[in-house]
């Protein structure tokens, strides 16, 4: 569960970047956070994941607060970045490892987990090659695979579709799904409509790091009272 | 076409991070401008007297021309070496490679405009041996105006023949085999050759003519140019005709020399061209794809690959795997441990006058009364090196962009500081263990002053990665767009390396103690073992907070 109280980050004493948001993500939810370019969302993103420090309010992680506790709190989150270019001169595999090692995952734990994703991101053969020797997508599945192998309960991916193709993006969003269905929350934000629409429980829209809108896709079509695309909705809600 | 060879050249030029000092803060500004203002007139002149004195004794026997037949073969033969290096990064491994391709340009529109930003840069390096050399040998011969001309004439067009040979061995090599997979090896072993031709043309101008009588100084400019200058003048003749010309100013033979030296080298610019137009495209489509096996790993064990580590020792471990991958680290924060040895024992090899000093050095370093002032000076030593390693006083900058993932990651600020400062300190300490182990081979150390030094000079090592991570931590220079920039435009690197200074200054107080060898041990270990506990209290309680303060 994440939970986002009068959540405020302010740069240089006067650029809003997220003003007031205040947010409840349940257990077995896959929560779309959606906004146009320089809504927030990073911003929001890097918050939760204990990257930026708030300039006020609280962020509770499982119910542990990710600044008072936040070693505990970073634990349960598998945060993936939206720029996959990282550890680019170490071996796939050794990003693994690392990876492995700072979230205290046991050998034979790592080893069956690093298994089975390599398998599903189709990666087995190339994960004694260096990172800067992939390709965006691949580059892209090793951070999620090495965001994984601990893991976590709380997902929280930024962008995490950019550079996938079909097949991976499909076993993305299937693992999304599957870790929901088991009692988890996946918290992710997409510039992708679709996307949001066929994978989400609940979306989110920020505009001017204020929260425009917070409900399901119905409760969305409820609010503006007609029967149109999520696109159309996306347009009038964060129209400046 | 030529319109766009030149357009492009100004393009590139301007695009071009080397030598550009933006960015840098004033400080740091001022501190190269003061270095370069120092070192290059102190080497100019140091040439320059060389070149004088050589004069003066080569005149009564009418040789001086040797020395500019000598001299200008010197600077092609460097101009090519360096060539080698600067060619392929400028061709291939430059990542502006990638947006030319696609424009709509003539390979040989490339390659010429590329060949010129070599040729430019070159003229920086090649301009501190030959302006003295051009320049004092004119007012030594009482050359008149025809000599400065054809001079400046010989200067600009010199890197085109080198260069041009350089580019064409590059060139064929590109073409029929794949590089690009050792990319970094070949920018490493660029830069540690650069560093060997220094040293050498140092020991090299050191040892030049002092106490030598006229003919034996003849006799060594002979024998000079029928070597290293005559093999080079023989590659490339242009030298010769160059150097003809600059003698022979006077007479029709200089100005027949000139013209078939501007002639030559403009002939080797045009096959240049053309060669390139035939070779260039062939070799560089497909750089960008740096080499992987990408073969079925079938024998791939998933099982053996698989290892655990503690946080802190794995963090260590990735620290060190990047220092020793990126060229430019490895360079600055690697190498340069292990060259002092080189730059400080190596002339006592080399030079002849040193290896009589060293003869009397020897016995002086194993007299029983004087190990604590070695102790002493090795420890002083100690914090020079620690100070010049940029390792800890880099490794907040070096994260860069990427900082926000240690960020992330669920391990306490204070490991992760512990692992950097770790990094810094090993390889310090393995720079210092390299450097007594040359010591006990080349001065015949005693084993227990070996010993008792690294002991001792451990704590320095520490001392310069705590306040060098410390420095770093409150000033990172966190926005760059290559790696040079994180290691070579930073300032903190100069600020530790003053606060090493100040340290080695300092500890020669502890002078008077020295003849008791056990008190000075002790006063060393105690003195800054206790310097050492403050600054590691000050790293997890300051240090710790600022890096949670820091943000991208």
């Amino acid at each position: 569960m994440i939970k986002l109280n009068g959540l405020r980050k302010i740069y240089g004493n006067t650029v809003k970047a997220v003003d007031n948001l205040n947010l409840v993500i349940p257990d077995g939810e896959i929560f779309g956070f959606l906004g146009p370019n320089g809504a927030g969302k990073t911003t929001t993103i890097k918050l939760i994941a204990g990257i930026l420090n708030a300039s006020s309010g609280s962020i509770q992680v499982n119910g542990l607060d990710i600044e008072e506790d936040a070693l505990a709190a970073k634990k349960q989150i598998g945060f993936v970045p939206d720029n996959p270019n990282m550890f680019l001169r170490l071996k796939g595999m050794e990003y693994l490892n690392f990876m492995a090692d700072m979230y205290d995952v046991s050998a034979e734990e790592r080893k069956s987990r690093i298994e089975n994703l390599a398998q599903r991101f189709d990666m087995r053969d190339v994960l004694l090659d260096r990172i800067q020797s992939y390709s965006h997508g691949m580059r892209q599945k090793i951070v999620i695979m090495g965001v994984l192998v601990h893991n976590p309960s709380v997902w929280v991916l930024d962008e995490p579709m950019t550079g996938l193709d079909p097949r991976s993006s499909f076993q993305l969003k299937e693992m999304m799904r599957e870790h929901a269905d088991s009692g988890n929350t996946v918290f992710f934000s997409t510039h992708v409509l679709d996307v949001a629409e066929k994978v989400c429980d609940r979306v989110a829209i920020i505009n001017k790091g204020k929260l425009a809108f917070c409900g399901t896709l119905e409760e969305m079509k409820e609010h503006f009272k007609q029967n149109t695309s999520l696109e159309n909705m996306f347009l009038e809600l964060t129209e400046k | 076409m030529k319109n766009k060879i030149i357009l492009l050249t100004k393009t590139l030029i301007r695009n071009g991070d080397g030598l550009s000092l933006k960015g840098s803060s004033g400080f740091a500004k001022a501190a190269i401008i003061a270095t370069f203002a120092i070192l290059l007139p102190m080497i100019m002149i140091g040439i320059s007297a060389l070149v004088i004195n050589l004069a003066n004794a080569l005149k009564p026997l009418g040789q001086e021309g040797i020395i500019l037949n000598l001299g200008i073969s010197i600077c092609a033969a460097m101009i090519f070496v360096f060539g080698i290096f600067y060619i392929i990064s400028t061709f291939y491994f430059s990542s502006d490679v990638e947006n030319l391709l696609p424009l709509p340009l003539k390979p040989r529109q490339i390659v010429g405009a590329k060949f010129l930003v070599v040729t430019i840069y070159e003229y920086l390096t090649t301009a501190v041996l030959y302006l003295p050399l051009w320049l004092s040998y004119g007012i030594v011969t009482g050359s008149g105006f025809l000599y400065y001309l054809y001079g400046l004439i010989v200067f600009l067009l010199l890197p085109i023949t080198p260069l041009a040979a350089a580019s064409l061995i590059i060139m064929v090599i590109m073409r029929f085999t794949n590089l690009s997979k050792y990319k970094d090896a070949v920018k490493v072993i660029g830069a540690m050759l650069g560093v060997f031709l220094g040293v050498g043309i140092n020991i090299l101008v050191q040892s030049f003519g002092e106490g030598m009588t006229q003919e034996q100084i003849a006799d060594l400019m002979q024998k000079g140019e029928n070597s290293l200058a005559g093999l080079a003048s023989g590659i490339f003749p242009t030298t010769r005709w160059g150097a003809e010309a600059m003698i022979s100013f006077g007479e029709l033979s200089g100005l027949f020399n000139i013209l078939i030296y501007i002639g030559f080298s403009i002939l080797v610019y045009m096959v240049l061209l053309w060669l390139g137009e035939l070779l260039y495209l062939r070799g560089v489509v497909g750089m960008s794809e740096t080499g992987s096996s990408r073969k079925k790993n079938s024998s791939f064990m998933l099982e053996k690959e698989v290892e655990q580590s503690s946080v802190v020792s794995s963090y260590f471990l990735v620290e060190l795997k990047l220092l020793f991958r990126t060229p430019i680290y490895f360079v600055n924060c690697v190498m340069i441990n292990f060259l002092w040895p080189i730059f400080l024992l190596l002339p006592f090899v080399i030079e002849q006058e040193s290896r009589s000093m060293l003869q009397k050095i020897i016995p002086m370093v194993n007299n029983p009364d004087i190990v604590g002032t070695i102790l002493i000076a090795s420890f002083s030593l100690a914090f020079f090196l620690g100070g010049t390693n940029g390792t800890a006083s880099t490794s907040i900058s070096r994260e860069g962009q990427e900082l926000y993932i240690k960020k992330y990651l669920p391990v306490s600020y204070r490991q992760q500081l512990t692992a950097k400062v770790l990094s810094g300190f090993v390889l310090g300490v393995s720079g210092i263990i390299v450097f007594v182990a040359c010591a006990v081979f080349l001065l015949k150390l005693s084993l227990w002053t070996a010993f008792l030094i690294i002991l001792t000079a451990w704590l320095p090592i520490l001392l310069t990665s705590l306040t060098g991570l410390l420095i770093d931590l409150y000033n990172p220079k966190l926005n760059w767009d290559n790696e040079q920039k994180a290691v070579k435009q930073n300032v903190n690197l100069l600020y530790n390396m003053l606060i090493g200074l100040l340290f080695a200054g300092v500890t020669w107080i502890l002078l008077p103690f020295s003849s008791n060898l056990i008190l000075t041990v002790i006063i060393l270990l105690a003195v800054y073992g206790l310097l050492c506990v403050l600054l590691v209290k000050a790293l997890f309680t300051l240090g710790v907070n600022q890096f949670g303060q820091l943000e991208v």
